[in-house]
């Protein structure tokens, strides 16, 4: 907030999922534009910082870059504290990687709740799809059904490689942490806040997807 | 040259030929350029090694290359000549900016020498080193690896030939792993992989042992190609891809309870690069059995917060200020030591550094690991202080390129390891002591 007129956002977004499903390339493609085959496996975390304009505000995303490998999981968890929004990664070539997608994203609703009670933003990357199509994700209306019952606001095919739908992805979280924000905002405002009646609504968002 | 290209425009009479060689005339013979090219594209056939231009390019090597090819022209003869004085004012312009182009080509020269002289100082320190430690430190090995001499010596940094021998005489070998065992073990391994079927996707989600799950093949070999990427040698194809891969693998046969741990890719990297195989397997089972390292490869979550909260007693005691700084931020010890301590550090510093660092590792043990750190926060301190969150943290996960070996040892050196009269492991056993007492100090 440097000036009175120029608002500025600052939101923590969690980049998960299994070992070697692309994670650091999508935010290398995200934040420095380019793609490289070698980048090194990512011990502990890593960070990068995205500007964006958003209707004439000035989001500043803090890119959480989370190493992948289970056993972590323990020791990672106190980097989920105040994130705002998460992406979940698998390789479309490596089936494993999405069954752990829900395992994923049991983990983080466990584990970090908004103050209004409602999940954080989560959008669905089904990464290196330059890589040859899943089954899976070949079938979008299956797609669809996984993230409404998974409470993902979204999902994405994308390569960090080519380049695929990581803009978009980007936004689509960008639009639904703001619309989480203003919900949690008039909440605070009106201080009626019963987070007990929403819990079996789970994390699904009103402008992509509704329960039921 | 700025300068130049300035005065190029806005006098028509300057000429610039920036690749062609003054002596050979401007206009060349077509058959030999095309010679030269075929030559330069390695299409010119065997027999001809050198191309004329690479050796026209060493004569040149003490001649100012870019001056010789600014060449001072008159008018073109069909338009009025330049004013007598006009003429004299562009030559002298030209002659001083031939000198000073000169001077400034004269004193890279200069440097380029300085460098060349301090490279074949460093490489002759590097010999007699290698040749004290051969001759003189280690046949006496128990009798002089503790001598003030060796110490002096040692911090200095181990020379390249004798450090695999080194580290594996101060690691030590408690575990009494022999060259036999480690291939029992990779046998083991070989089997285990032939029996798990390559696509191991659809049998995982049977699989029972979660820890069996992770030490699988697909694990080590998805983070072995992402092993010092830029060396080239452990991917797959490059020339220790398969060595790489037979350590690993053995360890998981050794110790099916520790497995496979992200960061165990880039110790036994940098094992395989100083010592033979089964010496490095045997390295790597050694240091990774030492308490901080099982520690951390087990991912004991408790322990490892009694390591940081030890970390951050001497912390505070070295760095005062800059601790100040780091917990207004909220920036805890998690987010950076994590990835120095899983790789000791051979991730996060150019290769021959934390070759060093390993050098003192081996002797001094994990307490050196705290003190590099420390060490390293003390030499980027004015940078961090300027910092907010995301800024160290981005910063400190991605250190600098390049980082002054010596300047970084210098740091390390100021660096004290006691605390109110206790040491690294005396406050480390307090706080262990406290937590198991179950003092809030460590809940996170």
């Amino acid at each position: 907030m440097q000036t009175n007129h120029h608002k500025e956002r600052l939101y923590k977004i969690l980049v998960i999922g299994d070992l070697g499903v692309g994670k650091t390339s999508i935010i290398k493609r995200y934040v420095h534009h380019n793609f490289s085959p070698n980048y090194r496996a990512t011990i502990g975390v890593d960070f990068a910082l995205k500007v964006l304009n958003w209707d004439q505000e000035t989001v500043r995303l803090q890119l959480w870059d989370i190493a992948g490998q289970e056993r972590f999981g323990n020791m990672t968890r106190v980097y989920y504290r105040e994130a705002m929004g998460a992406f979940i990664v698998f390789d479309v070539t490596r089936p494993a990687s999405f069954e752990a997608v829900t395992k994923w994203k049991e983990d983080l609703d466990s584990k970090l709740t908004l103050t209004n009670g409602k999940h954080v933003a989560t959008v669905l990357l089904a990464n290196k799809c330059d890589q040859g199509r899943d089954v899976l994700t070949n079938n979008g209306i299956k797609m669809e059904q996984f993230c409404q019952e998974n409470g993902f606001v979204g999902w994405y095919e994308t390569s960090a490689k080519e380049n695929i739908n990581i803009d978009e992805a980007a936004n689509c979280l960008v639009k639904h942490i703001i619309a989480s924000e203003k919900d949690m905002l008039q909440s605070e405002v009106s201080d009626t806040i019963t987070p007990q009646l929403e819990k079996d609504k789970g994390g699904t968002c009103s402008s992509c997807f509704r329960s039921q | 040259f700025p300068t130049l290209s300035l005065s190029l425009q806005r006098d028509p009479g300057w000429k610039l030929f920036g690749k062609v060689p003054p002596r050979e005339g401007p206009i060349k013979d077509p058959k030999k350029v095309q010679k030269e090219y075929e030559t330069k594209s390695g299409r010119g056939g065997p027999g001809n090694p050198t191309s004329p231009r690479q050796s026209v390019r060493k004569n040149l090597d003490f001649e100012p290359l870019s001056t010789t090819a600014l060449i001072l022209e008159d008018r073109p003869a069909n338009l009025p000549a330049k004013p007598v004085e006009e003429a004299q004012k562009h030559r002298q312009q030209y002659e001083e900016m031939v000198a000073q182009a000169k001077k400034r080509e004269l004193k890279e020269a200069q440097k380029r020498k300085k460098q060349l002289e301090d490279r074949c100082k460093l490489e002759e320190s590097i010999g007699t080193a290698a040749q004290t430690w051969n001759q003189e430190i280690l046949p006496n090995w128990s009798a002089m690896c503790t001598s003030r001499r060796v110490r002096d010596l040692w911090w200095q940094g181990i020379p390249p030939s004798v450090r695999g021998k080194v580290w594996s005489l101060a690691v030590g070998n408690e575990l009494n792993i022999t060259h036999e065992l480690y291939h029992i073990c990779l046998s083991r391994a070989k089997v285990k992989w032939k029996t798990t079927p390559a696509s191991s996707a659809e049998t995982e989600t049977e699989d029972a042992g979660c820890s069996d799950r992770e030490s699988s093949l697909e694990l080590i070999k998805l983070d072995i190609s992402r092993t010092f990427p830029q060396l080239c040698i452990f991917q797959q194809g490059g020339p220790y891809h398969d060595v790489l891969h037979s350590i690993l693998g053995a360890y998981t046969c050794y110790r099916p309870d520790v497995g496979y741990v992200q960061g165990m890719s880039f110790i036994a990297a940098v094992l395989i690069l100083n010592l033979d195989t089964a010496d490095a397997f045997i390295a790597f089972a050694n240091l990774l059995n030492k308490p901080c390292q099982m520690a951390f490869f087990r991912v004991d979550h408790s322990l490892m917060l009694t390591y940081f909260a030890a970390f951050e007693v001497f912390f505070e005691e070295n760095l005062p200020k800059l601790f100040a700084h780091f917990k207004k931020n909220n920036l805890t010890p998690d987010i950076y030591l994590i990835d120095w301590i899983f790789t000791l550090y051979s991730k996060s510093l150019p290769l021959d550094l934390a070759c060093r660092v390993w050098d003192v590792f081996c002797r001094d043990g994990e307490e050196f690991l705290f003190r590099t750190a420390l060490g390293l926060l003390r030499l980027y301190q004015d940078v961090l202080t300027c910092m907010d969150f995301i800024h160290m943290a981005q910063f400190l996960t991605r250190l600098p390129d390049l980082i002054p070996a010596e300047q970084l040892f210098q740091h390390i050196a100021t660096i004290h390891m006691t605390s109110r009269n206790r040491k690294w492991a005396q406050v480390l056993q307090a706080l262990q002591k406290d937590h198991e007492r179950g003092s809030p100090v460590l809940k996170h």
